[in-house]
């Protein structure tokens, strides 16, 4: 079971440093990402999804740095404590790239517009690989065959303005792909595209994660990408994760009010236009000024007092965990 | 590209045109005429109105304004620049003996300018908030601030007089052609020609970088494991690079207008010392020719700019 478990965060805590005050950005964040699964991490802006991502990455800004906790990275030479690395050293710069690729949120700004496509394709090769120039133009161009792109031998040398949005996220996931990474960590890639795009990126995703077995972090914000991709899923609230399983129980047996909240939030198919969508109330609380306890609690209908303390992670079933008081009381009146 | 590089020089003709007849009438609207500066002022008084008008009318001055113009546009564009009122040397002599001095001290202003002002504003802006940063800033502003005539004073009194590096001035000694041999005399006056100018490339070049190192495109470099010089040079310096040079394309007309000045100051024989003594003998027709050549150096310099930024960036396509 340990084997196949490719990355490992533990009680991990990152902290933003501004004007002489501190946002505890991500504030004991533990979970692991299974080789050849899917872990969707959702949340509203601004919990700490995509700083979860840069700390893995050590891609943090520099305002920023890893205060607590353990990243252990199960690479194929036995695990590597990446949170103990130096950020721009040369080992953690074999992994960012090689072992654990990135792709983000908007492919229009995230490739350098004065460089071919098959430039940024080649870089990551020279840099993770032994191939020789004509071997890595080759690869570039089989790269993007294999992402879907039509004439890869002339497009390979194009500008990525010259490619649609959809197109260019594609060249993104080639580039993370090129070096066949354990992990991929993809920050909302499609956040910025059409929604018949989306769909065919995931599709990519998908066949991907099952062809090359690569573990994949999948960032997102939308409830119905996470049911429709996710294996695990980790629902993230103001730098924690308040609830955690298997898609299927968090999906069906939800204990959090948060991710219940989530979930009644979003609009079904079928229901019709008089179906009721319920909003969150409130609004996330100012990072510098947060709550005691919970943190969900100014905006949860069923706030006891106990909530001014910090609820513990608790164990529902072996897989399934959350942070609230009185979980059991939601998980016992089902859905 | 070679299409597009004909159709920006043919759209040079008509600008050259109407600047030049700007200039034409520039000169035609100052107070008196060639006669009046080719006779002595105190002569001038007691001659006969009626000689000062045939003199005139036999030097083609009795003759509309716009026949004098195109006279004088037609032998210009026949390499005909006509003559010098002070010494009656052919312009084009004076030319060929001057431009080179004045190509040679911008083109080097120019290199030394475009060089250090990247290299120092990318150092600035990697380090910034530090005290290399601030210290470079501080500088910058001195740079742009206190004229260049000033800072070639202060030279000439350091290292030519108090140490002794370089020669006070002038551009070559005689039976020392070389360019080897001028360097000594090149380096001073190149140098704080480019002041102004590198001062103002450092600061466009530190926020130009720091833009383009904020972008999402410098994350995704970092994303793929690369050293960091890669980052910043390859993909920051690069992106960072194209305004700069629109900057430069710019800033040219500062760099002849201050070579006028430095020029004066450290007594090199080039067209901008020549220009200011035209100016003083009230030398129109050389006054004229200097202003043309200044005008056409700065539409080719912006040719040559353009054409570069379509190098540089890919996104730019010229002539589609």
């Amino acid at each position: 079971m340990e084997h196949d478990v490719a990355l490992t965060v533990k009680g991990l805590k990152t902290y933003f440093y501004n004007n002489n005050r501190c946002n505890r950005a991500i504030d004991g964040v533990s979970f692991e990402i299974r080789q050849g699964k899917t872990l969707c991490i959702v949340g509203e802006s601004g919990c700490g999804k995509s700083v979860t991502a840069a700390s893995i990455m050590q891609l943090l800004p520099t305002l920023s740095r890893i205060e607590e906790g353990e990243i252990t990275y199960h690479g194929p030479d036995g695990p590597v404590r990446i949170d103990a690395l130096d950020r721009g050293g040369a080992q953690m710069r074999s992994i960012r790239g090689k072992e654990i690729a990135m792709i983000f949120q908007d492919p229009m700004t995230a490739l350098n517009p004065v460089y071919s496509i098959g430039f940024q394709i080649k870089e990551m090769l020279m840099y993770h690989t032994g191939l020789g120039r004509r071997a890595r133009h080759d690869k570039a161009i089989d790269l993007l065959a294999s992402m879907g792109i039509p004439l890869p031998e002339r497009r390979v040398n194009d500008y990525p303005h010259l490619y649609s949005g959809g197109m260019r996220q594609r060249a993104m996931i080639a580039i993370a792909m090129s070096c066949n990474p354990r992990i991929l960590i993809a920050d909302e890639p499609t956040t910025a595209l059409d929604v018949t795009i989306q769909a065919q990126i995931f599709e990519l995703m998908e066949t991907l994660k099952r062809d090359n077995g690569t573990a994949i972090m999948l960032i997102t914000h939308d409830m119905g990408v996470v049911a429709e991709l996710a294996d695990d899923v980790a629902v993230m609230y103001m730098g924690n994760i308040v609830e955690a399983g298997p898609v299927g129980t968090v999906m069906r047996n939800p204990v959090h009010p948060y991710t219940r909240a989530l979930l009644d939030s979003i609009p079904v198919l079928g229901r019709g236009k008089d179906q009721e969508i319920k909003a969150i109330p409130g609004q996330t609380p100012d990072p510098y000024d947060r709550p005691k306890g919970c943190q969900f609690a100014d905006r949860c209908m069923h706030r006891i007092d106990k909530c001014d303390e910090m609820p513990p992670e608790t164990q529902v079933s072996d897989d399934h965990r959350v942070m609230c008081w009185r979980y059991q009381e939601f998980a016992s009146n089902g859905r | 590209m070679l299409t597009y590089i004909a159709h920006r020089l043919l759209t040079l003709i008509p600008m050259v045109i109407v600047i030049s007849f700007l200039i034409y009438l520039g000169l035609e609207l100052t107070p008196g005429d060639a006669v009046s500066h080719m006779i002595p002022p105190d002569a001038y008084g007691s001659m006969d109105p009626d000689r000062l008008q045939e003199l005139r009318e036999s030097l083609g001055l009795g003759q509309p304004f716009f026949v004098r113009y195109w006279i004088w546009i037609s032998g210009v564009v026949q390499g005909d620049f006509g003559y010098s009122l002070a010494g009656g040397v052919p312009i084009a002599d004076i030319f060929l003996d001057r431009l080179p001095a004045t190509l040679e001290l911008s083109f080097a202003a120019l290199l030394i300018s475009t060089i250090l002002g990247s290299i120092l504003g990318t150092i600035s802006a990697l380090t910034r908030g530090s005290a290399t940063d601030q210290g470079l800033t501080v500088v910058g502003m001195l740079g742009v601030s206190i004229p260049e005539f000033f800072f070639g004073l202060v030279a000439i009194l350091v290292f030519a007089i108090n140490l002794d590096w370089l020669p006070v001035g002038g551009r070559t000694l005689p039976g020392y052609d070389s360019f080897w041999d001028r360097l000594p005399n090149l380096v001073m006056p190149a140098l704080v020609l480019s002041i102004m100018m590198t001062a103002g490339v450092m600061r466009y070049a530190r926020s130009s970088m720091l833009d383009a190192l904020s972008r999402d495109f410098i994350r995704t470099a970092r994303s793929k494991g690369m050293p960091e010089w890669r980052v910043n040079i390859l993909h920051g310096f690069r992106v960072a690079l194209t305004p700069v040079i629109v900057l430069i394309g710019f800033r040219l007309p500062v760099l002849i207008g201050g070579s006028v000045i430095i020029e004066q100051v450290f007594q090199w024989p080039g067209i901008g010392k020549e220009f200011v003594s035209a100016v003083r003998s009230q030398d129109y027709p050389l006054v004229m020719m200097v202003a043309l050549f200044s005008v056409l150096a700065v539409l080719i310099a912006s040719l040559i700019v353009d054409l570069l930024t379509a190098i540089i960036d890919p996104r730019v396509r010229l002539g589609e």
